[in-house]
């Protein structure tokens, strides 16, 4: 006999990250179909869902909704590290767990969530180590306006000047801006060896595109020698941006290979997509043991347990709550990504407290001349 | 572009909470370890060891002068402090007397300790910083009887900036400040009197 247990959908179906945001909420809801549909499964979730309309200040409210209308204390939901911080308020008064599937920017350990997608030594600190010794180490940063792009450039300022090169330009455009043309002109001016990209959604697209229109004026900003790299760009938004993608990078715990889809099973599109049908995989296999667990007991649940996801293996350490994850370094392939590298099985570090500059950059900065 | 401070890493760092045994301990300790500092808890005294630990974290509500290995404001690290009740007489306790340099509210919630290790570390760190720089200002002013009997035993024919220019130039020459310069000066001075005057005996 199956126990029902109500657990929440906190994603966005419309707004300028509407494609990250669905693609999550595909991953949840194939999940919560698939346990659904498992005979042998100890539990039927039913979704109660609440969409924030991609506006910030109505995530806090779907998230109260949720814990205040429903039985549901675990909600998988939020794309922005924005929308998170907003709804950790209702979580930690009303006791609920949040499942939060998107790259974030780290420095966080609230015991109130659980970090499913990459942190930065899982993303931007790998993603560095492979850019710098093949294009260079001098970085143009662009961000969205808000706490994602401040501190990922932030910790790309510090990466950038332990590999001995210097930050050619830091911009950040308001959420949703698409005009373009000042960044571009700065790039084109400060002929860095390498952009990253932290704008999100439509600013994200705009750019890529007037970036490919660089490359074709001037050889310099093909994607040969200067790369734009992201470290949130997968395949859910390809479709947006097209032929300019191609040959830029981009780092995440997983990538699509069609070659994977066997019959009649399909692998998550893209690695939001993972990680929410991760989210929900794990969540069922830990109410399996105790559907009424709360968010206080989390950590003894994940002592010593491994999962199986769709990034592998997935053990997820009680004292962070952040996933164990491979790193993958993907470059933009029509509408999918070809690996260029991939480590399996990265311990998250989100306060950066094992960053040793020496093994990142193998090059050391200064040589002592005899 | 300026060059900005950094943010530390905290990573291998070491911490002592000071705090009877209470959830308060546990919640810190978590968060703590997340960052990825070592933790010791104690109460009620500081063991010899805390002398090499990084941060110092004090229970303000029951906390007393004599659990500390230092005098009162004299702490070696950064220290934050646990305040439960806020009585303005524990306040001053650990602010005036303890020199808290950062401070978080009890209950102790899901965040704050993160903040509350660069704030402490950065206030420390001035602190200490301007506590040097003071003491060799005050080194400095101290000397200025020194600069002036210099002055005087350079200064011929009443000529008090030719001693003075004379002084600055020894100090260039010797590569040391104009208070070192002058202080050899009125050695070198007082012994040829003392020498006359041993003559003179």
């Amino acid at each position: 006999m199956k126990r029902r247990v109500e657990i929440g959908i906190l994603f966005s179906r419309s707004g300028n990250y509407r494609l990250v945001s669905e693609a999550c909420r595909t991953g949840a809801l194939t999940a919560i179909a698939d346990i659904n549909a498992d005979p042998e499964g100890r539990v039927e979730f039913v979704p109660v869902e609440r969409d924030p309309g991609g506006n910030a200040d109505r995530y806090a409210a779907g998230c109260a909704e949720i814990l205040r209308d429903s039985s549901a204390r675990h909600i998988v939901g939020c794309v922005t590290s924005w929308s998170r911080k907003e709804a950790i308020p209702m979580l930690e008064r009303d006791g609920g767990t949040l499942w939060y599937a998107c790259p974030y920017e780290g420095f966080e350990a609230n015991d109130h969530v659980v970090y499913m997608h990459a942190c930065p030594n899982q993303q931007l600190v790998p993603l560095f180590a492979h850019v710098v010794p093949r294009f260079g180490v001098n970085g143009f940063l662009l961000g969205s306006n808000y706490i994602w792009g401040w501190e990922t450039n932030r910790v790309a300022r510090d990466l950038i000047a332990d590999a001995g090169g210097e930050v050619r330009g830091e911009r950040y455009l308001p959420l949703g801006e698409t005009d373009v043309s000042r960044l571009i002109e700065e790039i084109r001016a400060t002929r860095p060896d390498f952009v990253l990209n932290n704008l999100i959604g439509l600013s994200s697209y705009a750019f890529l595109k007037a970036y490919a229109e660089l490359g074709r004026e001037d050889a310099h900003f093909l994607p040969q020698r200067c790369p734009v790299v992201s470290c949130n760009l997968t395949e859910c938004e390809l479709p947006a941006i097209g032929e300019a993608g191609r040959g830029h990078l981009s780092a995440g715990p997983y990538f699509h290979d069609p070659a994977a889809d066997g019959a009649g099973k399909h692998m998550p599109a893209s690695s939001f997509e993972a990680s929410a049908y991760a989210s929900v995989r794990v969540l069922a296999d830990i109410l399996a043991g105790d559907p009424d667990m709360r968010w206080s007991e989390l950590p003894s649940a994940f002592a010593g347990r491994t999962f199986a996801t769709p990034f592998g293996a997935t053990t997820i350490d009680p004292q962070t709550q952040h996933a164990t994850l491979p790193v993958v370094i993907g470059e933009i392939d029509g509408m999918g990504f070809r690996t260029i590298s991939r480590q399996e099985a990265v311990a998250p570090d989100p306060y950066l407290s094992r960053y040793d500059r020496a093994r990142v950059f193998a090059q050391p900065r200064l040589r002592v001349v005899p | 572009m300026s060059k900005t401070a950094r943010i530390p890493n905290l990573g291998g760092a070491c911490a002592f909470v000071l705090h009877r045994p209470h959830p308060t301990v546990q919640t810190i300790t978590r968060q703590l370890s997340a960052i990825g500092l070592r933790v010791t808890d104690c109460w009620p005294e500081l063991p010899p060891a805390v002398l090499s630990a990084d941060f110092v974290f004090f229970d303000v509500d029951l906390g007393f002068d004599e659990q500390f290995p230092w005098r009162p404001g004299e702490a070696p690290m950064p220290l934050i402090a646990l305040v439960g009740s806020e009585a303005p007489g524990r306040i001053e306790w650990a602010l005036f007397s303890h020199k808290a340099d950062a401070h978080l509210m009890k209950p102790v919630g899901n965040s704050g300790v993160y903040s509350s290790l660069l704030i402490a570390r950065q206030s420390f760190e001035e602190r200490k910083r301007l506590a040097a720089e003071i003491a060799a200002l005050e080194a400095r002013v101290a000397e200025r009887q020194t600069i002036v009997r210099a002055v005087a035993a350079l200064t011929r024919d009443g000529e008090h900036e030719r001693g003075y220019a004379q002084l600055r130039s020894l100090a260039m020459g010797w590569q040391i400040s104009v208070e070192e310069a002058a202080r050899r000066v009125v050695a070198m001075a007082d012994g040829k009197d003392s020498d006359e005057q041993s003559r003179r005996a």
